[in-house]
């Protein structure tokens, strides 16, 4: 009987633990499916016959949702090859060679992610400003790049650090250049840690809001700040499209999840056992 | 390197001392935008809510996650599958998040209002401030609990099974077996957390903005929003300058007694 309440009493635990960490999103997703006037039912139907029209009606309803997407895509993609890049090269670096001015400029790397994103904007957007750079993509990609280094270098590292030095050591006498020994060697075998720190950057930079709300006013607008300007002028009959473009705006991030989970707990653990 | 630690710094220093126009042209002033802020009365509303709702969101969400982290590591079959489960909001934007919780707790409309009204309580949080704060709070919960559950859980499975065994071989109860094996492990994980969560909280900006703009007449302003107000719309940079770096200093003043727990358990081991 103890063993009977132990069980129910974990099912009952995994239960509320699913519905606190999924009932939201499928909630979005599920009223995309519903005709408008299923949406305000209450209690809700479980069973509604799910319909294509808020998808199609995005187009016409908000016909800038597509081109701001695309805005998303280029930004998040840019950002995420300049940062794997430079985390790799930069792990590397910091895995192989030991001095001060390297320790301090770890040190560094992670003090600055202590600053709120919001008081960085203070300083750098005069700056963005006299560089003409407000409202373009440069900014945003600088930005969302360089919010991300600081924890991939440290998950590059724990990558790196991985190889053993006796590959180095055995390339470099058969004549390998440090540029070959890196090629050939180093980023091919750290290659799942790239592929976690990309998922990070991409995901990060594709949902990010605070310093697309600052620094972007027409052109280089993504898609959450497209999202949250419809939902605060969102009425009636306009409800299901919004939940329509939502759903859209998850789905890279699902499937990217879904087809690099095991990289991602790789990548999560290099995290975790640094943190 | 030192001179790109205090650039920013130093540059958000020196326009906290003076006026300029979008921090072009500045001039000094010393401390009158201090002086200006302090005095400011929305200032300490957003000062007082920052720091109910950051006290909140980092202690609700530790219990939360160290009793996610319990169940989940607990779990003999399906340990991934929920690990996956508990991650999922960590990778929705906050925009898609607040919507959800808006509809859900929308006045007249939501699921849960309409719940709530049933067993008599009204939630209204266009109008009520508290409610607003009630909602805010569980939004950034609910966003960042995969934050804290990733830390503690880490260190939850860093138990050696063996441990247990002994521990059941020398006749533990499973309460005894949690104060004194799971517990001391939790806590150093659980200080991390809460230091980062501190300092994460702290900078509030998109749950607020995105619900209440920090109304209705500016009483759920935080200090996230209260910075963008009043740099962004007054164009007040050095009053905004200024109120970043009392956050700076507010949140490691709250995470201060856990710094030195952190500070004095490394110097112990040292």
């Amino acid at each position: 009987m103890r063993k009977f309440i132990g069980r129910f009493g974990k099912a009952l635990a995994v239960g509320l633990i699913s519905v606190w960490s999924l009932f939201p999103i499928a909630y979005v997703v599920l009223n995309a499916f519903k005709q408008h006037r299923d949406i305000f039912v209450f209690p809700p139907d479980v069973i509604f016959t799910p319909t294509f029209d808020n998808f199609i009606s995005i187009a016409e309803v908000y016909p800038q949702f597509f081109g701001y997407m695309l805005n998303s895509l280029l930004i998040s993609v840019s950002a995420t090859l300049v940062c794997v890049v430079a985390s790799a090269l930069a792990g590397y670096v910091y895995s192989r060679f030991r001095g001060k001015a390297l320790a301090a400029s770890a040190f560094y790397l992670v003090a600055i992610r202590l600053l709120p994103p919001l008081v960085i904007t203070i300083p750098l957007f005069p700056w963005v400003n006299i560089l003409g750079l407000a409202d373009t993509y440069w900014v945003l990609i600088a930005l969302y790049a360089a919010f991300w280094l600081p924890l991939n270098v440290l998950i590059m590292k724990e990558f790196i650090d991985q190889i053993p030095r006796s590959l180095d050591e055995s390339a470099i006498i058969d004549g390998a250049s440090e540029w070959q020994l890196l090629r050939h060697i180093i980023l091919p075998l750290s290659a799942q840690g790239m592929v976690a720190c990309a998922v990070f950057v991409f995901v990060f930079s594709w949902n990010e809001y605070v310093y697309a709300f600052i620094f972007t006013i027409q052109n280089a607008k993504t898609t959450p700040l497209v999202l949250a300007e419809i939902m605060d002028s969102v009425t009636g009959t306009n409800y299901g499209v919004l939940f329509a473009a939502a759903t859209i705006q998850l789905i890279p991030v699902v499937l990217l999840v879904l087809v690099l989970q095991r990289q991602l707990v790789a990548g999560l653990t290099a995290g975790a056992v640094k943190g | 390197m030192t001179f790109m630690l205090a650039g920013p710094a130093v540059y958000v220093l020196w326009l906290s001392f003076t006026v300029s126009n979008f921090g072009q042209n500045p001039q000094f002033v010393g401390w009158q935008n201090y002086a200006a802020i302090l005095t400011d009365r929305y200032f300490w509303t957003a000062a007082w809510n920052t720091f109910i709702v950051v006290n909140a969101v980092v202690y609700i969400e530790l219990l939360l996650a160290v009793l996610v982290a319990l169940v989940v590591a607990s779990l003999k079959t399906g340990r991934m599958l929920m690990f996956a489960v508990v991650l999922v909001p960590y990778g929705i934007s906050e925009v898609v998040g607040v919507l959800s919780w808006r509809f859900l707790a929308d006045p007249s409309i939501g699921l849960i209002t309409n719940t709530l009204a049933l067993i008599g309580i009204d939630f209204n949080w266009t109008l009520n401030p508290e409610a607003a704060l009630v909602l805010i709070t569980t939004i950034s919960i609910w966003h960042h609990l995969p934050f804290s559950f990733v830390i503690i859980y880490a260190a939850i499975i860093s138990v050696p099974n063996e441990l247990y065994e002994a521990a059941r071989v020398d006749g533990a109860t499973k309460w005894q077996e949690f104060w004194l094996i799971t517990a001391p492990i939790i806590v150093p994980a659980a200080l991390l957390a809460i230091i980062f969560r501190y300092v994460f909280a702290f900078r509030m900006f998109s749950e607020v903005w995105l619900v209440t703009q920090g109304g209705p007449i500016r009483l759920t302003e935080v200090l996230g929003t209260y910075l963008y107000r009043t740099g962004f719309r007054y164009s007040d940079f050095g009053g905004a300058a200024a109120t970043g770096w009392l956050m700076v200093l507010g949140s490691l003043l709250l995470a201060a007694i856990y710094l030195r727990a952190i500070y004095r358990s490394a110097f112990r081991d040292a």
